[in-house]
């Protein structure tokens, strides 16, 4: 099982969460990228993470109606629809994709959430290879161990 | 120390978040809406103003007697009059909500001072406007304030005693002061509207107006407060120019600095008063963090990659701060996209925040924050997926 987790450097803070290589001490499946606002990610780069290897991706803002930018939240939340939407014609199952918000302090909710992320992703059937070319290529059945 | 405070009243501010949005939903946290809570209550102020611009009347004699007819004998004229009066304590508590509150998260840093600047004109001229208006009822606290106000204003050495005449129209409290005061109560509460253009031109979509249920509640509160016989505005005494005012009740929103004035020298509180309100001026340039502690928070003003650009708009609509703006495409163009788009992204420097929103919006990869490009995001993606499994 590999997750990769896009947080917002303004929401909530992974400083003690993290261990040396980025990954979370409560979930060490799970690696951590800080970035300046949760709208800064290009559904394209979820769909490239899940192509890359990944089982799952999620993206960490702040808590709706509270981003220090305003509107990178809601816009994020929308953009991670529509690509639920397009990984679906791709065959790929969009629950590997969410979209979570948490503020600065609410370290155990994210824990929490993240776990829960990680049994919905373990529950997953294992994509099945497409026989035409695929768009996205399923996860390599050994890099999911 | 100043950072450290900060953090500390960061911390504080969001715990108090968290507690709130364990009541409500967080889209009705009064905290995510304090600048629309201002504006709610600017709009109260404006409607029960003009209503009860119908009877005032600006003199000296007439001042004191069409309040009391207004409250006593017009029905429900005190319930208009309260109204005015208990939303301009709500919309002083909400604009230094939304001041500490913006404050405190970090709300004003890079392209972000515009709205701050304009906030504290704001600020300043609400205030300005709260003791005028306090000053219209001219009944015995009125006098008092004023007498002090002129007293401030005479403490200011070469300007003070021009600044008196200017603002009572004569040398002494006379009939020309009153209509002076109308005016700056009214003229600068329309002027606020301009500088409240100045605080949204950059802000795509502003939350001007609370969720329905903060208006009907704030709007009842403020009716109940203005129709219970505790809270009830009443007519005081009314002024004797010449006699000295032992006493008279206190808003503490709008009156803090006239009660100080009874402890210090009036030049100390006038002084004080302009120091803090000219440190206002200075917090958006005061950095919580030095620029290599900012990582990621500090990425760079967003450029625009020309080969890459199509002119399709997206960004120029996600972009909460209208940092982008669609130009003329300037030239043929040697790539694809650019010879056959019609318009072209061009990123205002002075607007762009350093969020990177509109990288996410753009899906031709024609935006890139300098500091954290696309190739080191895609590297740390390669990262994550190479490292070494993690023995669970």
């Amino acid at each position: 099982m590999k997750v990769i987790g896009f947080v917002c450097d303004w929401a909530v803070s992974t400083e003690a969460l993290l261990d040396a290589q980025g990954r979370l001490l409560a979930h060490p499946s799970v690696h951590v990228v800080r970035i300046p606002c949760s709208g800064f990610m290009r559904p394209d780069w979820l769909e490239e993470s899940l192509r890359a290897g990944a089982d799952g991706t999620f993206v960490t803002g702040c808590p709706y109606g509270d981003c220090l930018n305003r509107e990178g939240n809601y816009l994020m939340r929308d953009r991670v629809e529509q690509l639920a939407r397009r990984l679906q014609r791709r065959r790929v199952d969009p629950a590997r994709v969410a979209m979570f918000a948490h503020g600065l302090h609410d370290r155990q909710a994210f824990l929490e959430e993240v776990g829960a992320f990680l049994r919905r992703l373990e529950s997953l059937p294992q994509p099945a290879a497409p026989a035409a070319r695929p768009a996205v290529r399923a996860a390599a059945p050994e890099a999911s161990e | 120390m100043y950072r450290r405070a900060l953090t500390w009243l960061l911390r504080q501010t969001l715990k108090l978040d968290v507690s709130i949005n364990r009541v409500y939903p967080t889209d009705w946290n009064p905290l995510y809406y304090t600048g629309g809570l201002s504006h709610f209550f600017l709009f109260v102020l404006v409607i029960s103003g003009i209503l009860l611009l119908f009877y005032y009347v600006a003199s000296l004699d007439g001042a004191y007697a069409s309040v009391r007819y207004l409250t006593e004998q017009v029905p429900y004229g005190f319930i208009l009059r309260g109204i005015h009066r208990y939303a301009a304590d709500g919309f002083i508590i909400a604009v230094l909500l939304h001041l500490f509150r913006n404050w405190f998260t970090d709300r004003y840093l890079f392209a972000r001072d515009g709205p701050w600047i304009s906030g504290m004109f704001l600020l300043i001229l609400g205030g300005f406007i709260g003791i005028n208006g306090y000053q219209m009822v001219w009944d015995q606290r009125a006098q008092a304030i004023t007498e002090i106000f002129v007293a401030i204003l005479q403490s200011i050495p070469l300007a003070g005693a021009a600044l008196v005449r200017l603002f009572l129209g004569s040398e002494g409290i006379s009939g020309a002061m009153l209509p002076r005061i109308l005016f700056l109560h009214v003229g600068t509460a329309s002027f606020l509207y301009m500088l409240l253009w100045w605080h949204y031109v950059r802000i795509r979509h502003p939350k001007i107006w609370p969720p329905a249920t903060w208006v009907l509640a704030l709007l009842g509160l403020v009716i109940l407060l203005s129709a219970l016989p505790g809270t009830r505005p009443t007519a005081g005494a009314a002024a004797q120019p010449g006699v000295p005012v032992t006493s008279y009740p206190l808003d503490v929103f709008f009156l803090l600095p006239f009660w100080l004035v009874s402890y210090l020298p009036p030049i100390v509180v006038g002084v004080g008063l302009t120091v803090l309100l000219l440190l206002g001026y200075v917090i958006p340039y005061l950095q919580r963090e030095e620029e290599p502690q900012m990582g990621v928070r500090h990425a760079g003003i967003a450029q625009v990659i020309d080969g890459n650009c199509t002119g399709c708009e997206l960004c120029y609509y996600d972009c909460p701060y209208d940092a982008i703006v669609m130009v003329p495409s300037p030239h043929p163009g040697l790539t694809k996209a650019a010879a056959n788009r019609k318009l072209l992204a061009a990123v205002m420097d002075s607007r762009c925040v350093e969020c990177g929103i509109c990288i996410g919006a753009c899906p031709f990869e024609a935006l890139e924050l300098p500091k954290f490009l696309e190739a080191d995001l895609t590297r740390r993606i390669a990262e994550a997926i190479q490292a070494q499994p993690a023995t669970a």
